[in-house]
């Protein structure tokens, strides 16, 4: 499992054991996403046939600038409803008995909502691309993150993805430095010349965002440009694709690093239970069969030691 | 092994021999104590000169020896940032677990990675000589394990960015 998914497969899930169960059961679950994207699935108050599923985006305004509405509008027309609290900033309404034959296919598709959503500034610079004007397009800026954010533009040529991503610890840093390090790398690779060419940079921000305000530029924060070709983005399915997969960086990029950090911690745990084997043997072993002694109620008798050697090897690697 | 870990580990190995020359020997300060002199440092006479066995200016073992307790520590190679937290979480997991390990300190002393104390209790109930194998394979294994530790991130980090890029093609 190397690669992340666009869709949210919990999200997926619970749609559709609601959509397929016989009779409709009130439910009120709260999910989490990537991003901090919260989906909150509820049934309806007044009737318990209607599904409700509100989405708190803290983004969603800055998205709706670059054409978001009307990307919600097109997939999820037939469901889109006015949101009613405050806190979510989306609202989808099933009716449970009106669902259309293919289910799992609704479900997957509502699951790549946040995905769908968040592509609209990707969408929009494809766009400007195409419309073959001079100059560069307008710079789009989605703070997915608190203190970090995806900047999007459009060139005559070739689009430029630019994120900047936050490294909260020391380690963090360190380890994200190496994979950073080898995203720019990779590409020296004769079959994966064609991806889009990377660029990091640490403290500095690359010059496309350079002139805008309060930009954090100390050790903990990385940036991180991706260049894409047209041929990323030239026809429709491997746009899709792109825009799929070029989201999908930052939680790629700490995931990798927790999985490393998780491995180094697996590593060291089998170390530290070899090297206690090795202390072990420096204790004499005391319970061999020709000294054990018994009492004359059939007890063993044991010898008392002292703290430290009580506990016999076989007990202390017991309790690893 | 390379050329120049053999001499400087078995001038560890001996150095630390000879210095596991322990007796029991009561606090004469205080009446019914009997505690490691070369910690408590308040008996000058039984202090031992402390000894640096050093193979570079990154690599060193300082042996501290006294009447009834012996301190070694050790400073590991960190090249770089990677091995600086590869050494020190190492470490810091090992000493989080230093009742297990009986001879190891919970705190190395300063400018070290890592203390252990052996005193005249450890040597008359264990076997000297494999006490001395232990802190001597454990030199050898944390260097070891370290390069490999840092061997395999960079390897995780080339496939995970190798794989992400070629989706794009």
């Amino acid at each position: 499992m190397i690669l992340l998914e666009p869709n949210s497969y919990v999200l997926e899930e619970t749609l559709l054991a609601r959509f397929n169960s016989e009779k409709p059961e009130v439910v009120d679950i709260t999910l989490v996403d990537f991003d901090n994207v919260i989906y909150h699935v509820q049934t309806s108050a007044e009737q318990r046939t209607l599904l409700n599923l509100s989405v708190e985006m803290k983004y969603f305004n800055e998205v709706c600038a670059y054409g978001a509405e009307s990307i919600l509008q097109r997939e999820y027309g037939d469901y889109l409803v006015p949101v009613a609290n405050s806190q979510y900033q989306i609202t989808l309404q099933f009716n449970l008995e009106q669902l259309p034959a293919d289910k799992a296919g609704l479900a997957k598709h509502v699951s790549m909502l946040k995905r769908n959503v968040l592509a609209s500034p990707f969408i929009r610079a494809f766009e400007y691309w195409e419309s073959q004007q001079e100059g560069a397009g307008p710079l789009m800026a989605t703070h997915y993150r608190e203190n970090e954010a995806i900047y999007v533009q459009a060139q005559q040529d070739r689009v430029t993805v630019i994120f900047s991503t936050l490294f909260q610890e020391e380690v963090d840093r360190v380890l994200g430095k190496v994979f950073l390090q080898e995203f720019v790398d990779a590409r020296r690779q004769a079959a994966i010349q064609n991806a889009p060419q990377v660029f990091y940079s640490s403290r500095e921000a690359p010059l496309e965002i350079r002139h805008l305000p309060g930009l954090r530029q100390d050790e903990s924060v990385g940036y991180v440009s991706f260049v894409l070709f047209p041929r990323h983005f030239a026809d429709a399915e491997v746009r899709e694709k792109t825009i799929s997969q070029i989201q999908l960086f930052r939680d790629y990029l700490h995931y990798h690093i927790k999985c490393a950090k998780a491995y180094m911690h697996s590593r060291m745990r089998t170390r530290v239970k070899e090297f206690l084997k090795v202390i072990n043997r420096a204790k004499p072993d005391r319970t061999t069969a020709a000294s054990e002694k018994r009492t004359a109620s059939g007890r063993y008798f044991r010898p008392q030691f002292r703290q430290s050697s009580a506990t016999s090897p076989q007990q202390v690697e017991g309790e690893w | 092994m390379s050329n120049t870990l053999r001499p400087y580990l078995s001038a560890v190995r001996s150095s630390l021999t000879a210095a596991l020359c322990l007796e029991n020997f009561a606090s004469q300060i205080v009446e019914k104590h009997n505690v490691p002199e070369v910690e408590a440092g308040n008996t000058k006479e039984v202090l031992l000169k402390p000894l640096i066995v050093s193979r570079n200016e990154n690599e060193q073992v300082l042996i501290e020896g006294s009447i009834n307790s012996v301190r070694v520590s050790i400073r590991i190679k960190q090249a770089d940032d990677i091995e600086r937290i590869l050494a020190h979480k190492f470490t810091r997991f090992l000493m989080m677990r230093a009742e297990n390990f009986v001879i190891l300190r919970r705190v190395p002393i300063k400018g070290y990675d890592i203390s252990f104390l052996v005193t005249n209790f450890h040597t008359e109930q264990m076997y000297k000589h494999k006490l001395v194998d232990f802190i001597i394979e454990f030199m050898e294994e944390v260097d070891k394990e370290i390069s490999e530790m840092k061997l395999s991130l960079n390897a995780r980090a080339r496939i995970v960015a190798e794989t992400y890029l070629s989706q794009f093609v």
